[in-house]
């Protein structure tokens, strides 16, 4: 399929990709799922690479993460939540799930407990995008440093102390530069608030 | 239910959103962001915040059949809109009750006026749920935790040295805190206690009492 060239423009300003979705959504559009692919399959890979996972194994991972999207498409909800944050949900619990796999053969793998949400709670939908570009601006301007703390934070599959070990750094500083960037992040948001 | 006054720490909940808390505690902070707003709002944001990491993210190229190959993989399925419809995270609890209610639970007498029901929570890394029931003027010894412990007031209150708690509330725990817990009021108090490692028991009582409370 020629579907592969790189439209990451779209991804850039926020909205194309939540379109994107919706069209995978209706049709089944693969013209659609292809330019969401482009954009987000390697990101997903990339921060999974930077968690410590192989090329070969960061690249099955981030494919199983885009077959959830493209299936789970319709119950994505514009209104809750923006396709980067919606497709990190899917990461994050694709993670669970495979954990929880390797614990328990037997498990049905769409059992309802203990996967957090999907679509998180927001309702104050006209805020929502503006909310999540200054989030993603801020990310931007963290420190490179914070920067990493924060990816590994959120997709590393393992504990604080191994990253830490990892990077060759202490786990206190690993931690307060977690929580230094979630508290620069985090301004952004406290803006609208009230 | 007013709102809770006791609330996770920032961290747990940036744990939470992140995937990393064990079963037992993640089903707390679920119960508890189901009653508290303000919790549930942080959550949101943290995922945004993940969100937005990955919209920030360097690319690393996939392989070059890689989008043939997740195509293949989706069989063109796509899942109906409310397949993934499930009640919201009581239940989670709800689950782990098997559709009971909390009073028709099978509850083991551990002391007097102290009564708990013990749940396996070991979908992923280890954890104990459990519920503990207290008679008023009962509670737990004094005790600090080895692990992390996180307790959500179901029913009814307890008091300790770090103030009032009720329905809705969390206390977030860790080992630099030592507390007594008390139920008061008319009713007795309930509590969904999710433990990471066992608790360490500072009275001669609560060493005695260990085994028995399992806790």
């Amino acid at each position: 399929m020629a579907g592969g060239e790189k439209k990451a423009k779209a991804g850039e300003n926020g909205r194309a990709m939540e379109d994107l979705l919706a069209a995978v959504a209706e049709t089944g559009d693969r013209r659609a799922f292809a330019e969401l692919f482009a954009y987000f399959a390697p990101r997903v890979k990339g921060v999974l690479m930077k968690g410590g996972a192989s090329d070969t194994d960061a690249d099955d991972l981030a494919q199983e993460v885009m077959v959830k999207v493209f299936k789970k498409a319709k119950l994505y909800d514009v209104s809750k939540a923006s396709a980067a944050t919606w497709i990190f949900a899917i990461a994050r619990n694709a993670r669970i799930d495979a954990i929880r796999r390797a614990a328990k053969p037997d498990l049905d793998p769409d059992e309802p407990m203990l996967v957090p949400e999907e679509a998180p709670r927001a309702d104050v939908v006209c805020e929502l995008k503006q909310r999540d570009a200054r989030i993603r601006e801020a990310v931007t301007r963290l420190p490179a440093e914070q920067r990493e703390a924060m990816m590994l934070h959120f997709y590393a599959d393992e504990p604080h102390s191994a990253i830490a070990e990892r990077l060759g750094l202490p786990l206190g500083t690993v931690k307060s530069r977690l929580r230094l960037a979630i508290e620069k992040v985090r301004k952004e948001l406290d803006f609208d608030d009230e | 239910m007013s709102n809770p006054q006791h609330h996770p720490r920032y961290e747990t909940l940036a744990d939470f959103a992140a995937g990393r808390l064990d079963e037992a505690r993640a089903v707390v902070i679920a119960a508890h962001a189901e009653v508290c707003e303000q919790c549930a709002r942080d959550i949101d944001a943290l995922e945004a915040i993940g969100g937005g990491v990955l919209a920030n993210a360097e690319p690393a190229a996939m392989s070059a059949d890689a989008l043939e190959k997740t195509l293949a993989m989706t069989g063109a399925q796509i899942m109906p809109a409310q397949a993934d419809e499930r009640p919201r995270p009581a239940s989670a609890l709800d689950a782990y009750l098997g559709g009971r209610s909390i009073d028709a639970l099978n509850w083991k007498w551990v002391a007097p006026g102290v009564h708990q029901h013990v749940m396996k929570a070991q979908g992923y890394r280890d954890g104990v749920l459990r519920l503990v029931k207290f008679a008023p003027g009962k509670g737990v010894p004094v005790h600090t935790h080895k692990g992390e412990e996180l307790t959500l007031l179901m029913r009814g209150a307890y008091r300790d040295a770090l103030g009032e708690w009720r329905a809705g509330d969390i206390a977030d725990l860790d080992h630099e805190h030592t507390h007594e817990p008390i139920a008061f009021g008319d009713e007795p108090c309930v509590c969904l206690i999710a433990t990471s490692a066992p608790l360490e028991f500072k009275t001669v009582l609560g060493k005695v009492l260990q085994p028995f409370v399992e806790l």
